[in-house]
């Protein structure tokens, strides 16, 4: 891993060779190692050492932007060099007002060395464990394990100078069976040691064992339990679909001209909070501005998106701390969303319904109108139906295609305790919620 | 960085040679140039470069795989000694000792063909040829919103295992496409694209560009954005339906190519991307499609996105039948994968980039046609919808039951195009539906789609695809909004 003295000293050095009249030099580290498992061996072991350099440069507002991956001084002059040679070539975007001024930065630890340096055989045996609940149950175990040390250093011409290393560590898996069974769960933390792993696989094999032979039900609408991980990738798709201000702007976004209006249920608030005890992210953006929390939902009422310098430029307001890597296409994004916990427990949630169907989480999520919020997807994993008040027979996998807002706005009850959801490297903190009125579509069978 | 290839390819597989099974060098070059445009606005030009290199080991049976962008005698001894701790650690969970599937030793050098390097022409020319589709776009009335790209992709790969291989590869890939539409109310957005909603992308340089017609199709699909508003909304009902070669390119990418990749058969996305149902117990003898539907992997087939001269593990480029007269008999395999079922590899073994393990990846899968024109197809259905250019898609984690949406259709009466649809889509079984095929078109409507954004493995891995169709026609499908 590049140390802060060598990240900045590069990005430093690079800075000097700039020829515009303000530049930006972003550097992404990251040491990854990761191990899939499936047939309860392991069949794919990894470990990869990359450093991405991008060069933003701006001269009379024309924008250049390169990268590489290599960091020899030689390459970082001529990445440097290629960002302002593109500035002499493109039109001006008069919209673009500057790079960001510098910013404290709240120091936030999420390094954790048990994280950056677990090892293969440590993950080897964490798979042992997994395997050996797997076969205790009679299934068959598959996953991946990875650890992940990363780093983020900017400097600008503006006096931007930050530098930031983390950690993280996800272990995802399923114990399946011959008989349509299966079982998932996933565990996410910045400390590798915090991760239970035979909690997760005692997990999953429950719902392995008991999705036997799911049966048939009808199309139609029902009561459902979604489990956190349902909820979170619903949630990301909502925050695809209209949390950033790129989408606002360019009204594509369910948000466009609804701010202050009700858009779910009072019970619902949705908050993007990067310093989340539970979440920390990195506590600066990839232009080096303060990632701020900003309230997306707030009992149900539209409250407003997260922004980047370029689009808070152009909507007049700070920007949030909520820039991408340079040369994103998708604009500011919120990566750590908190949905607010209820009062429930799970078990409660579960006893209230007298005929619905509990599902552990969703697959192939897809846009189908994203002014609408719909979606389309399949549940997977442990989909069972809720008969007075317990979870008795599993089901086959069905289709859904909600509206994501009106879901959330069908809320009846919403769990107390929540869970992590990582995805696409977004974190979210979701509780499990009690839906009415959930739209599930049988599967044509072969 | 090239001449000096070797030299580290000896002094990394020297490392491993004597402590393995077996050890792969792979390095691999991506010069990449992105240039578009939003309401005839210039977006922030993307230009990278991404090289590295990867060791990939066999020892006890089980892999270990360890890859950098640092160049230097240290961390070359670095990689190789992580890549066999990795593997002896992959070979504490005992189970099934991974085994190749032989291929022959190679030393050669593979090029895709291009005339004009995207690379070395001016960002000028480049530039002004999407500010002239936006000027185009522009001139029709009632559009809101455009956009346009460009796309160039040039990789070198070098690539030398310790059975002898040595391959050095350049290919080069070119993508381009518009998109136009109306932003209406809060709530509704209308929106074409061309030639494709990723636009178009094939093996070659700057001059396939004007073979994809983006000029004289702007007009048209301007219009049909703005009709696009007064559209009906799509029964729901079992028709007859036509795909356009675009659309049925998907079809195939989502229901034939994935189904197939042979890691995934075996479970090694079971907690990911998912399983298959065309297990080897129905290898030669599961009816996959109507007796119409042949099916070749072919990545020696030129233009595709696939189209190299050998895969990520050194096996030769070819063409390979998956599916015969309806009947499934192969998969997209690996070498590892490949000797499972005792057959050669199909050469589907690609890896994203340098800093990825080879896993079985979608290559060139191409569906022959042997049936009519479209306008002769149209003529054979009474009831029915026309559907084109990809819009949602969604398929559940055993590859069977998926949901397809299109940005436009049309409904077919008395064998002719009738109303404009809007947003269809439509739904079905994969086996079902491949069965229900009646028509595979014709050869001179036959179209190589490039996909240049399939998602696969953990971490995830970006793969370019290509599918070749021409207008498919399927009886009794679910249609709906």
């Amino acid at each position: 891993m590049i140390n802060r003295n060598e990240a900045l000293s590069l990005l430093k050095d690079g800075l000097k060779g700039s020829t515009a009249d303000q530049t930006e030099l972003v550097l992404i580290g990251e040491d990854m190692s990761l191990t899939r498992f499936s047939e309860s061996q392991i069949h794919d072991n990894i470990f990869r050492a990359e450093n991405t350099l991008y060069v933003r440069a701006i001269k009379e507002k024309r924008i250049g932007i390169t990268s590489t991956t290599d960091l020899t001084p030689k390459r970082v002059a001529g990445t440097v060099a290629d960002a302002c040679k593109i500035t002499s070539l493109v039109p001006a975007d008069e919209k673009f007002v500057s790079l960001p001024a510098p910013a404290a930065v709240e120091k936030v630890t999420t390094y954790y060395p048990t994280t950056a340096d677990f090892s293969p055989l440590q993950r080897a045996k964490a798979v042992q464990i997994i395997v050996t609940e797997a076969n205790r149950n009679k299934l068959e175990a598959a996953g991946a394990f990875e650890t992940t040390a990363e780093t983020l250093a900017i400097v600008s011409s503006l006096g931007v100078e930050h530098f930031y290393t983390g950690t993280t560590a996800e272990l995802s898996l399923t114990l399946s069976g011959a008989k349509e069974n299966s079982g998932w769960a996933r565990g996410y933390h910045r400390n590798v040691e915090k991760i239970d792993i035979a909690a997760l696989a005692a997990r999953a094999a429950d719902k392995g064992t008991r999705s036997i032979n799911p049966i048939a039900i009808d199309s139609g609408e029902y009561t459902a339990i979604l489990e956190p991980a349902a909820v979170g990738q619903l949630l990301l798709f909502l925050g695809f679909m209209g949390f950033g201000a790129k989408t606002l702007t360019q009204r594509r976004s369910f948000m466009a001209g609804r701010i202050g209006e009700q858009i779910t249920g009072t019970n619902i608030t949705i908050t993007e909070e990067p310093l989340h005890p539970q979440i920390r992210g990195i506590p600066f953006d990839y232009e080096g501005v303060p990632r701020r929390q900003v309230p997306l939902i707030e009992k149900g009422i539209a409250r407003g998106v997260v922004y980047d310098s370029y689009y808070a430029a152009l909507a007049g307001v700070e920007s949030t701390g909520h820039a991408l890597p340079p040369a994103n296409r998708f604009g500011p994004y919120p990566k750590h969303m908190v949905m607010e916990a209820g009062k429930y427990s799970l078990e409660e949630m579960v006893k209230s319904v007298d005929r619905g169907v509990y599902i552990t989480h969703f697959w192939y999520i897809n846009f189908l109108n994203p002014m609408r919020t719909m979606v389309t997807g399949t549940t997977r994993d442990g989909t069972f139906l809720i008969e007075n008040g317990e979870i008795t027979r599993p089901i086959h996998n069905m289709r859904i295609s909600p509206s994501i807002l009106e879901t959330f706005s069908n809320a009846a009850m919403i769990s107390k305790t929540r869970e992590l959801y990582p995805q696409y490297s977004v974190v979210m903190l979701v509780p499990a919620l009690k839906v009415n009125g959930f739209s599930l579509e049988k599967i044509e069978e072969s | 960085m090239t001449k000096e290839l070797p030299l580290i390819a000896d002094l990394i597989l020297m490392r491993a040679q004597s402590r393995c099974q077996y050890a792969d060098f792979r390095f691999e070059e991506i010069a990449s140039e992105r240039i578009a445009t939003a309401s005839q606005q210039v977006e922030p030009i993307e230009k990278s470069l991404s090289a590295g290199y990867a060791v990939r080991v066999l020892k006890d049976g089980a892999w270990g795989f360890a890859a950098s962008c640092r160049f230097d005698l240290n961390e070359y001894e670095r990689i190789v000694d992580t890549a066999i701790n990795i593997a002896e650690a992959s070979a504490h969970v005992s189970g099934m000792p991974v085994k190749l599937a032989p291929e022959a030793v190679y030393r050669e050098k593979y090029q895709t063909s291009f005339q004009t390097d995207p690379f070395a022409l001016s960002l000028k020319e480049k530039l002004d040829l999407l500010l002239y589709w936006e000027e185009l776009i522009a001139k029709n009335q009632g559009i809101t919103f455009s956009s346009t790209f460009l796309d160039f992709r040039k990789t070198t790969k070098f690539f030398r295992s310790t059975e002898g291989s040595e391959i050095e590869q350049l290919l080069m890939q070119t993508g381009a496409g518009i998109n136009c539409g109306i932003a209406a109310g809060h709530r509704q957005r209308f929106e074409r694209s061309f030639p494709s909603s990723s636009g178009q992308y094939v093996t070659g340089g700057y001059e396939v560009i004007p073979t994809f017609g983006i000029e004289d199709n702007i007009e048209r699909i301007a219009a049909e954005a703005v009709a696009l508003q007064s559209a009906k909304e799509c029964p729901s009902a079992e028709t007859t339906i036509i795909l356009s070669p675009d659309m049925a390119s998907l079809q195939i990418h989502e229901s034939i190519g994935h189904p197939l990749e042979l890691d995934r058969v075996f479970g090694a996305e079971r907690n990911f991307s998912g399983a298959s149902f065309a297990t080897p117990d129905k290898l030669g003898k599961l009816k996959y499609g109507s007796d119409i539907i042949d099916v070749f992997a072919d990545t020696s087939y030129p233009g595709g996105l696939a189209t190299y001269g050998f895969d990520d593990e050194g096996v030769r480029a070819g063409r390979r039948p998956l599916i015969k007269e309806g009947v499934l008999v192969d998969y997209l395999s690996s070498r590892e994968t490949a000797h499972r079922i005792g057959k050669p590899s199909t050469g589907a073994a690609r890896a994203d980039g340098w800093g990825n393990m080879p896993i079985c990846r979608i290559t060139n899968v191409l569906l022959e046609a042997t049936g009519q024109r479209f306008k002769d197809m149209l003529a054979e259905v009474d009831d029915g919808i026309y559907l084109e250019t990809i819009r949602s898609w969604s398929i559940d984690d055993n590859r069977e039951n998926f949901q397809m949406g299109t940005e436009v259709g049309w409904e077919i009466k008395s064998g002719k195009l009738g109303e404009m649809i809007k947003a269809p889509a439509y739904s079905g079984n994969t086996v079902t539906f491949w069965n229900s095929c009646d028509s595979t078109g014709s050869r001179d409507e036959w179209v190589l789609w490039g996909t240049p954004n399939c998602g696969k493995g953990q971490p995830g891995q970006n793969a370019r695809t290509a599918q070749g169709s021409a207008y498919l026609r399927f009886r009794n499908v679910k249609v709906g909004r």
